[in-house]
């Protein structure tokens, strides 16, 4: 989130506003894989996902002077879009929890898979602990979940996390305080879960 | 530092410096089970990193940004289209008032001009009859109408496009200046008096309107 980025944005939002086709291609371009990701991680499904960032996009297309530059930058608006959409998709959803990342169309997973010499063993392995960490995620509550997933998934610092968020600094820092020690607790019960939670269900 | 103070500092021994971080440091050193707790943590966020860099190249499908551009092109071509129309509709209502305008200046023309030739013009007969009473005047009444009315002797009569006719009240003594016979008797009389006038305010004909007495 650079301050000439911002900039550049905003000029592209302009002229994508009087019907410049590129400008809005490049606008789109440049933002929708990060809209796309956070979707993707907060609700899980690759579909969901699609339509939130068609969503997203959709309204900079309908309505761009609902941005206002004054208030801070186009990603930070965007990602303001994203979240609204996700938590309608999670009051919708509330209790599913998938396992996987998948696309939509064919069945092909969004994950990179880079080959080198290991094991197939140690590959299932290393799924098995990636799908428990993603589950993991998924189960958090929203706000701790938004946290985790800016700060630790796409890497963000707590500033930006706070900007993207609109909440001080101190409450990213405590959110992901928060989120990471349930996170723990939650990975010891899905590695290890309990012989009672099997009993009664 | 106890466990508690160490768990609340957001285990912040290892990138943070200062005195918080080496109470938190001292406190790793001297106690198991929080060194296990931030072992795990340390192994927890390695695993979020590897999670996050697996999905770091995940993007939307490229059906999207088309369903998009298809949506952004059918919206500007929209707006474009109802612009021109808007455009087009207000010239359409400039014409109408440009039209309107101009036809209402040839009608002025046309018919305006005779008002123009007839209201200032110098009358005898009307000059006569103010002098005879304040109530005297005249009154444009038509711009052309010469039917049943009598020449006054020694008028020539000029083109009937050109010619006005208006109403004056006078004395009937007053005709006589206009070279008609008058009774004495009602000399006094005040009558309307209907005069076609020519292009110059000239009196060419009169007809008796009524009498007022």
């Amino acid at each position: 989130m650079q301050i000439e980025s911002q900039e550049r944005d905003d000029v592209l939002l302009k002229r994508s506003a009087k019907g410049d086709e590129d400008a809005f291609k490049q606008l789109y371009r440049r933002n929708q894989a990060q809209i796309y990701r956070f979707a993707l991680r907060m609700t899980g499904r690759a579909w969901a996902a699609e339509e939130i960032v068609q969503d997203v996009f959709m309204t900079l297309v309908r309505e761009p002077r609902k941005f206002d530059p004054s208030r801070g930058p186009l990603t930070a608006f965007l990602y303001g879009i994203a979240r609204n959409r996700v938590m309608k998709h999670l009051e919708r959803q509330p209790r599913e929890l998938p396992l996987e990342y998948r696309s939509g169309d064919n069945g092909t997973s969004n994950e990179i898979e880079v080959p080198d010499d290991r094991t197939p063993a140690h590959w299932a392995e290393l799924h098995e602990r990636r799908d428990c960490v993603r589950a993991a995620v998924l189960s958090l509550p929203p706000e701790f979940r938004e946290t985790v997933v800016l700060c630790e998934l796409e890497e963000m610092s707590y500033e930006e996390a706070a900007t993207v968020l609109e909440c001080p600094v101190g409450t990213i820092r405590s959110r992901l305080h928060r989120g990471r020690a349930l996170l723990l607790a939650k990975l010891e019960m899905l590695r290890d879960p309990p012989k009672r939670a099997n009993v009664g269900f | 530092m106890n466990c508690e103070e160490f768990a609340n500092s957001g285990f912040k021994s290892d990138a943070a410096v200062g005195p918080e971080a080496e109470a938190a440091s001292e406190h790793l050193r001297t106690c198991p089970e929080c060194a296990a707790l931030y072992e795990r943590l340390l192994e927890l966020r390695g695993e979020l990193r590897e999670l996050g860099k697996a999905s770091a190249q995940a993007g939307a499908p490229s059906r999207v940004e088309m369903r998009l551009r298809q949506e952004f092109r059918t919206r500007h071509n929209t707006d474009k289209n109802r612009n021109r129309a808007v455009v087009a509709g207000w010239m359409l209502a400039a014409a109408t008032m440009v039209l309107a305008a101009g036809s209402v200046v040839v009608w002025q023309q046309r018919h305006g001009t005779k008002i123009a030739h007839v209201s200032p013009a110098p009358i005898p007969v009307s000059a006569s009859a103010v002098a005879n009473g304040p109530e005297l005047g005249g009154t444009l009444i038509a711009a052309s109408d010469d039917e049943q009315f009598a020449l006054i002797p020694g008028a020539l009569p000029g083109l009937q496009d050109e010619t006005s006719v208006v109403r004056v009240q006078m004395q009937r003594g007053a005709l006589g200046a206009l070279g008609l016979s008058v009774n004495d008797e009602h000399a006094n009389d005040v009558v309307q008096v209907d005069l076609l006038l020519d292009a110059d305010g000239q009196p060419q004909a009169y007809r008796l309107a009524e009498s007022t007495d």
